[in-house]
């Protein structure tokens, strides 16, 4: 076990439970400071002090708070039932002129549903729906890349200054190299996993989180987890064979990735501009977030089915975070103090 | 012992030839007495702040010119007949001395003449005859 | 661990020549001395027995084996400037070590810690180059090594501590084991060595056993009544490793035969000749510096 580098890790990841840490302590104060306001037993009260307004309130056997709004003059009726910590459940029909399609879109674990019959809209709200696990992953991802560029640097960190201690132990170069990637890839996965942690439990904060691996979220799970992975080596590979700029190096991998794949995204007509398109985009395939593609929307279909370009891709990844880390590997067996 | 030995590193003789001149030194002297046990290498090493192996040499030397005996498994003792040697190490010690101190004589440009008077000279005040 | 060789070496850093054709053998159970002067090679050498640097040419053996991972279980080394990570603690350091070699002795890094007076608690960063020094020494001798090198291993430390360093080589050597190092307190070399290399621009100048060093070479010295004088090829002669002229003084080292040759060079016709005593400082120092004449003078055509 590459002690020196678990060290490193252990405490970065310190660092990361800490900011989580205050992110949730900041949930939670909204959470206390919004209770008042997010039940609809509050916004109900906004309204029934208003006049013209018929406001029923009934409980339901099951124990559902069911809340019955008329407003005869409109001609809107509004039902909420409200199953506390279990989530809410609203119908509103109204009379409407305009001709709009019906529509479905859900954010988060709220789903909004709408339905023309003649000149009546009926609209379903629902919270507590499943989150798709892929909002998890995406949140996720984002520290795992930011601790995986911090974490990228294991070899070059060692050359500055550390070489007489790091080779001089009784194991092979490689098997040190192993280790200390090792410690990296654990220290990236726990962080994803410590994010996620954070999110489930904000989530707990405000409702009883309910997630969907389905689908789309399977495949973000799959790649949200090899896609910092790939960079980390891609990054490590860079800052193993440029090691005495490795600051400079971890600097700029962000802002020269996201250049590369602007450049590589536009479409100039000139030929200059065409040309650098070109060499943007072929560096952009060195990139492992080039491969990573947000869907329009999470469907629930078929694991494969529906994405074709998964395996491809998933296996770019994992190809990449091989053969990059084997060229870092192959830098430090010929490393000299 | 080890106030009795003292080396100086930083002398042009080898520690080791001085190790054995002191040993010898002190069993002429009669600070080491017959049968009388020495420390072992190791201890004399760290003693004195010196390689064991350069202690190591000192004592095989001294064993050699029989001034002392190593017995395995109970350490380095003076010979008594190592003690009777006394007169002729306190020779060997003196006329090195005597050597030493006529040819600074010589190479300062000393006659034999003046050499004999300055020995002379020296020899009254330390060995001073009886006055009649 | 028996013989160290270091056969033919050759290390280059770019056009410069850190080590040109080294070779030397480093017995076991002794303490060798490595001297020279900064840039001689002595840290390059180091450096390639450790497989830290490549040579370019020539090879390490030990026990007649190239070096490889596991003999580093049985080698300590100190290193010249502290490779210490700044954010670690030392008790981290202590821990770093237990973890990589199996006959680490934690209770025994305490106590050198602890008689070096370093603090154990501190980090790297908030120790001085003398703590961090006796941090290394202190790791490097709890390990139970066979072969113990140690580049510098009292720079930046104070007398006391300095002492100490030079009572665990003898220690280490007293034990049965190896020391190879090189200092820049020749006094440390003298007592602390039984072998010593000396080391000038990448080449081996001098090696040997440091008390037939000093009892062997020696400087027959002469001193002529005027500048006009002729040595009568004793300056040729085998043993006389080097020739200084100054003015009316000829100083010659001579390697064996010291009388014999002060009796030669009286008859030359000079006024005052004596042997003088080398200690190893004068050893080293005439070993590394030019001469300053070699050849027979011819009367007063030569000017100094």
């Amino acid at each position: 076990m590459n002690y020196v580098e678990w060290l490193r890790v252990r405490n970065l990841l310190r660092i990361v439970a800490i900011i989580l840490g205050v992110l949730l302590v900041l949930a939670v104060v909204l959470r206390i400071s919004v209770a008042r306001y997010t039940t609809p037993a509050h916004w109900i009260s906004q309204i029934e002090g208003q006049p013209d307004v018929k406001v029923q309130h009934v409980t339901l056997p099951d124990g559902t708070k069911r809340t019955i709004v008329d407003h005869p003059a409109q001609g809107t009726h509004v039902v909420v039932d409200d199953r506390g910590y279990a989530g809410t459940h609203i119908v509103v029909t109204e009379p409407t002129k305009s001709h709009h399609e019906n529509d479905n879109f859900s954010v988060g674990s709220v789903s909004v549903s709408e339905s023309k019959h003649g000149s009546v809209k009926t609209t379903v709200i629902d919270t507590n729906g499943a989150v798709p696990m892929i909002y998890y992953m995406a949140l996720a991802d984002l520290v795992a890349l930011i601790v995986a560029t911090m974490l990228a640097a294991p070899f070059a960190r060692e050359a500055d200054g550390h070489l007489e201690v790091a080779l001089t132990k009784p194991i092979p170069r490689a098997r040190y190299a192993m280790e200390a990637i090792a410690a990296d890839v654990a220290g990236i996965i726990v962080a994803s996993l410590l994010t996620i942690a954070a999110l489930y439990i904000c989530q707990l904060l405000f409702e009883s989180p309910r997630l969907d691996f389905s689908g789309v979220n399977a495949r973000a799970i799959a790649i949200g987890i090899a896609c910092p992975l790939a960079w980390y080596a891609l990054v490590c590979a860079a800052t193993t064979w440029m090691h005495r700029a490795f600051g400079a190096v971890l600097g700029f991998a962000w802002p020269v990735a996201i250049l590369v794949g602007v450049l590589a995204a536009i479409h100039p007509r000139n030929v200059v501009g065409l040309f650098i398109h070109d060499v943007a985009w072929v560096l952009s395939r060195f990139n492992p977030i080039s491969y990573v593609t947000f869907p329009n929307e999470p469907t629930s279909a078929a694991f494969f089915a529906s994405d074709p370009t998964f395996l491809p891709r998933l296996a770019v990844m994992l190809l990449m975070f091989v053969v990059y880390s084997g060229l870092a590997m192959v830098k430090w067996q010929r490393m000299e103090a | 012992m080890p106030a009795v030995l003292t080396v100086d590193p930083r002398s042009g003789v080898p520690i080791y030839l001085q190790i054995i001149e002191q040993v010898k030194r002190s069993v002429a002297l009669g600070v080491l007495q017959a049968g009388e046990q020495l420390p072992t290498v190791k201890q004399l090493s760290i003693d004195l702040t010196v390689n064991p192996n350069t202690v190591a040499r000192a004592y095989r030397e001294l064993e050699r010119e029989q001034v002392i005996e190593t017995t395995p498994g109970r350490g380095s003792f003076v010979r008594p007949d190592g003690v009777a040697e006394s007169p002729r190490v306190a020779a060997d010690i003196g006329r090195a001395a005597l050597t030493a101190a006529l040819r600074e004589a010589k190479a300062v440009g000393l006659g034999r003449d003046e050499t004999r008077a300055l020995f002379e000279a020296v020899l009254e005040r330390w060995f001073p005859t009886e006055s009649t | 661990m028996s013989t160290i060789t270091i056969s033919n070496l050759h290390k280059r850093y770019g056009s410069v020549a850190a080590v040109d054709g080294v070779t030397l053998e480093i017995p076991t159970s002794s303490v060798f001395g490595i001297l020279g002067p900064n840039g001689a090679g002595k840290t390059t050498i180091f450096k390639c027995m450790l497989n830290l640097a490549q040579p370019n040419a020539g090879a390490i053996r030990y026990e007649g084996r190239p070096l490889s991972a596991p003999l580093f279980e049985r080698i300590a080394y100190v290193p010249e400037r502290s490779v210490l990570y700044d954010w670690m603690t030392i008790a981290e350091h202590l821990e770093m070590n237990r973890r990589a070699y199996a006959t680490f002795d934690s209770g025994r890094a305490g106590e050198l810690l602890e008689q070096f007076n370093v603090d154990r608690r501190k980090r790297a960063r908030a120790l001085s180059k003398g703590m961090r020094t006796a941090a290394m020494v202190a790791f490097a001798f709890a390990r139970n090594a066979e072969v113990l090198i140690l580049d510098e291993p009292t720079g930046g430390l104070d007398p006391v501590n300095q002492r100490h360093v030079l009572s665990l080589m003898i220690n280490e050597a007293a034990r049965g084991n190896s020391v190879i190092f090189s200092s820049h307190q020749i006094g440390q070399v003298e007592r602390a060595a039984e072998r010593i290399a000396i080391v000038d621009r990448g080449r081996l100048v001098l090696e040997g056993l440091v008390d037939d060093l000093k009892a062997d070479r020696k400087i027959v010295e002469g001193i002529f009544p005027d500048t006009r004088f002729r040595l009568d090829g004793i300056a040729d002669d085998a043993r006389v490793a080097r020739t200084d002229r100054t003015e009316r003084i000829v100083r010659l080292l001579v390697t064996a035969g010291a009388d014999e040759i002060a009796q030669r060079l009286s008859g030359t016709g000079a006024t005052a000749v004596r042997v003088l005593d080398l200690n190893l400082e004068d050893i080293f120092l005439y070993a590394v510096s030019p001469a300053t004449a070699t050849t027979d003078v011819i009367a007063e055509e030569r000017v100094l």
